[in-house]
């Protein structure tokens, strides 16, 4: 699907040989390309992967972006705008890696629009203080890039380049996230206190971003298997907690979780379990976003409508 | 499906001028000048790019190294007819992980025979996929585009994580926590 059509070349294997040859250069390491040949169901499933993680790097501009405008100063705001930008950005790459797998970035932002297509459940939570800006670079982004990073390897070759661009975007969101929780954390009772109160909504539906357990994804043994991802839901969830627990709490934060404690035997941090619930609720767009999120691009859409015309009538001036 | 989108442009970005143009990713636009100044929105937002070109991504002909491989009498079925030649880029996908990069050009009469000549031009240059495309369909950025398109860039050092230091402010009270 890169471009020019000329005389397509027939391949004559079996699709047992195809499959076996696929696979072969998975175990190998090597990097599926466009024009390659590929199971059915690996396109599939990459096609529903990229265009879902598309939109949630969309989506994911509108609880921020509400917060651009009140930024506690200049250079917050610069680096607020400068994220929102880049989340913007990583919504195009993946467009694009879902392109050369055939997917059209039309009936992508069409599905989008009309609420057929899933984002990340985490963008149908409210934001609701400057704190929730340092709790979802922190929080939101780390868990991402946990994501991101496992996806960078990923058998596919234009999935995982467009990954190591969004990785190394992704870091400084993620710095800017902690810098901003340190600076609340170690400020006023009142600064503290609204971090502590940010982290208390944002935790929860944080681990939920991994997804179900391993034992309720019915995906994740395909996917494993044909080298999209290395790693489970359960483990990259593992790794966020253990990662992230000791750092808030050298803050002096808190985590809303009574359950929570460390293992010596294992060496991992316990937690509670989560609600799925509430989960599944926030997945089948019953969150308390979900349709505020869709309005407002729903909106945004309709609002570049001029702008779309404007270049369509000039590249047409030039042309004739 | 209906396909009423604008075409998509394939973007290649440089980031130094003594390093070749690989391939950053594609853009849609109604014609090459709108393609050119999105590729610079959405590819660059950091201080690494010199220059940026586009070119359609329908007037890319490519093979992967398995289509070659496995039909080499393709190959040897695309002959020159004496029709008029131009100069095409020549761009291979030269590792697993990497980007496709600028390889060379070549003389030829049309796609596939662009494609063949690159083959018997390059031959220690081991593609484990092709591009190729007609220079005069590349729009590119001039020196002059850099002050208003590129350099922007270069003061917003805040997009840069090495600039927060959250990290050690942490490891430090990580530390004094452990020692208490």
């Amino acid at each position: 699907m890169y471009g020019a059509t000329v005389d397509p070349i027939e391949d004559i294997r079996t699709d047992e040989e195809k499959l076996a040859e696929f696979e072969a250069r998975i175990a190998r390491g090597e990097k599926i390309e466009p024009g390659d040949w590929m199971p059915d169901e690996y396109r599939r499933q990459l096609i529903r992967m990229i265009s879902q993680h598309a939109h949630s790097e969309v989506v994911g501009m509108l609880p921020e972006g509400a917060f651009i405008t009140r930024a506690p100063n200049l250079r917050r705001k610069l680096i607020l705008l400068a994220k929102v930008q880049d989340e913007a950005g990583h919504g195009q790459y993946l467009y694009h890696a879902a392109e050369t797998l055939g997917a059209t970035r039309e009936e992508m932002l069409e599905a989008l629009l009309s609420g057929k297509a899933k984002y990340s459940s985490i963008f149908n939570y409210p934001t609701l203080s400057w704190a929730d800006m340092g709790a979802i670079g922190w929080l939101v982004d780390g868990a991402a890039i946990l994501n991101q990073t496992m996806l960078a390897k990923c058998s596919y070759g234009p999935y995982a380049r467009a990954m190591v661009r969004i990785c190394a975007e992704e870091n400084f969101h993620r710095r800017q996230g902690q810098d901003i929780v340190i600076t609340l954390a170690l400020g006023t009772p009142e600064q503290k206190g609204m971090m502590q109160d940010s982290i208390n909504r944002w935790w929860w539906p944080t681990l939920m971003m991994f997804g179900p357990h391993d034992t309720d994804s019915p995906n994740s043994a395909v996917l494993i298997r044909w080298g999209i991802k290395t790693k489970t839901n359960d483990e990259l969830r593992q790794t966020f907690v253990d990662q992230t627990v000791p750092e808030l709490l050298a803050l002096g934060l808190t985590i809303p979780d009574p359950e929570l404690r460390y293992d010596e035997a294992s060496g991992h941090w316990h937690f509670g379990e989560i609600n799925w619930d509430e989960f599944w609720n926030v997945v089948k767009g019953n969150g308390p976003c979900n349709a505020e999120r869709m309005a407002a691009r729903r909106q945004a859409h309709e609002d570049g409508l001029w702008v779309r015309e404007a270049m369509a009538a000039y590249a047409e001036k030039h042309q004739s | 499906m209906t396909d009423t989108q604008w075409p998509r442009y394939m973007v290649l970005h440089q980031e130094r001028d003594d390093r070749p143009h690989p391939h950053a990713g594609t853009v849609h636009a109604p014609d090459a000048e709108m393609a050119l100044l999105n590729a610079r929105d959405v590819f660059v937002r950091r201080p690494d790019c010199v220059s940026l070109w586009v070119v359609r991504a329908d007037l890319i002909f490519t093979r992967t190294q398995e289509e070659l491989t496995l039909h080499p009498d393709w190959l040897e079925s695309i002959q020159p007819r004496g029709d008029t030649a131009e100069t095409y880029y020549v761009f291979a996908k030269l590792t697993q992980k990497g980007q496709f990069s600028h390889v060379g050009e070549v003389e030829a009469e049309n796609l596939p025979h662009a494609l063949k000549v690159a083959l018997q031009k390059y031959p220690d240059t081991r593609g484990l996929a092709w591009w190729v495309f007609p220079v005069k369909t590349v729009l590119k950025s001039t020196p002059d585009d850099i002050t208003a398109m590129f350099a922007p860039a270069a003061v917003k050092d805040f997009r840069d994580q090495a600039n927060f230091h959250a990290l050690s402010v942490l490891r430090k009270l990580m530390r004094k926590q452990e020692a208490e």
